[in-house]
């Protein structure tokens, strides 16, 4: 079992919220979303593991068991060409849940006409078998779901 | 299942019908000339989570490998 954490403090409102349809239809697996607070902040790795994929908006980590969380900060946002994002590791970088990935504005990100709304995927996991989704206030780094 | 790469450009309409390929982690983005050559059905027999239409603009969702399979379909097409 992995417990997935909340990669930044907002509203965990879940997937279906997200308007985007790659998320709200899970295509690319189940998980959750937060309405991030429209502060500065960090985003942080959801899990421990390899950063296997960082771009400046959206990034995957994989555990030692080969399972991938995909955090996407913002919806639409890789038109912003990494404006507005400052990474704070690399790819290939080994992390723990919790350690500070990407430095992000999703206010700047709300008003330049996108919505900062943070999707949170377990990648190609079967429905079933993410659970225990958190609704409702989080800090960076409280648990968001468990994935069995 | 992996998609297929070749089977992928072949239900974008083929080589001559893509104008741009632009990965973004989970999808890949796609400028084609003619919409209507664009084969959802096919799309998702290559192996593709889903497949969006709006004007000429196709984004293909392929999962996390998106960076690599456009790669290599900018390496087919050239």
């Amino acid at each position: 079992m992995t417990t997935v954490l909340a990669p930044v403090a907002g509203t965990a409102v879940g997937l279906a919220a997200v308007p985007d349809p790659v998320f709200s239809q899970a295509m690319v697996g189940p998980g959750s979303a937060i309405d991030p607070e429209r502060a500065p902040g960090q985003a942080v790795a959801p899990i421990s593991g390899t950063i296997v994929k960082l771009h400046a908006h959206a990034y995957i980590v994989e555990g030692d068991d080969g399972r991938g969380v995909l955090v996407h900060l913002g919806i639409d946002t890789v038109q912003l060409k990494g404006e507005g994002f400052r990474l704070l590791a690399a790819e290939g970088d080994r992390v723990r849940a919790g350690q500070p990935v990407v430095f992000w504005n999703p206010a700047a990100v709300e008003e330049g006409g996108r919505s900062p709304i943070c999707p949170v995927v377990a990648l190609d996991a079967a429905d079933g078998d993410v659970n225990g989704q958190v609704r409702g206030g989080v800090g960076a780094g409280d648990d968001l779901f468990e994935w069995s | 299942m992996a998609a297929d790469v070749r089977a992928i450009i072949a239900g974008l309409g083929g080589v001559d019908n893509v104008i741009d390929i632009e990965p973004c982690i989970t999808r890949l983005r796609t400028e084609v000339y003619d919409a209507s050559k664009v084969d959802q059905a096919a799309l998702r027999a290559a192996g593709v989570h889903g497949v969006m239409l709006a004007g000429n603009v196709v984004q293909v969702v392929v999962g996390p490998d998106a960076d690599t399979i456009a790669s290599d379909i900018e390496e087919i097409i050239g």
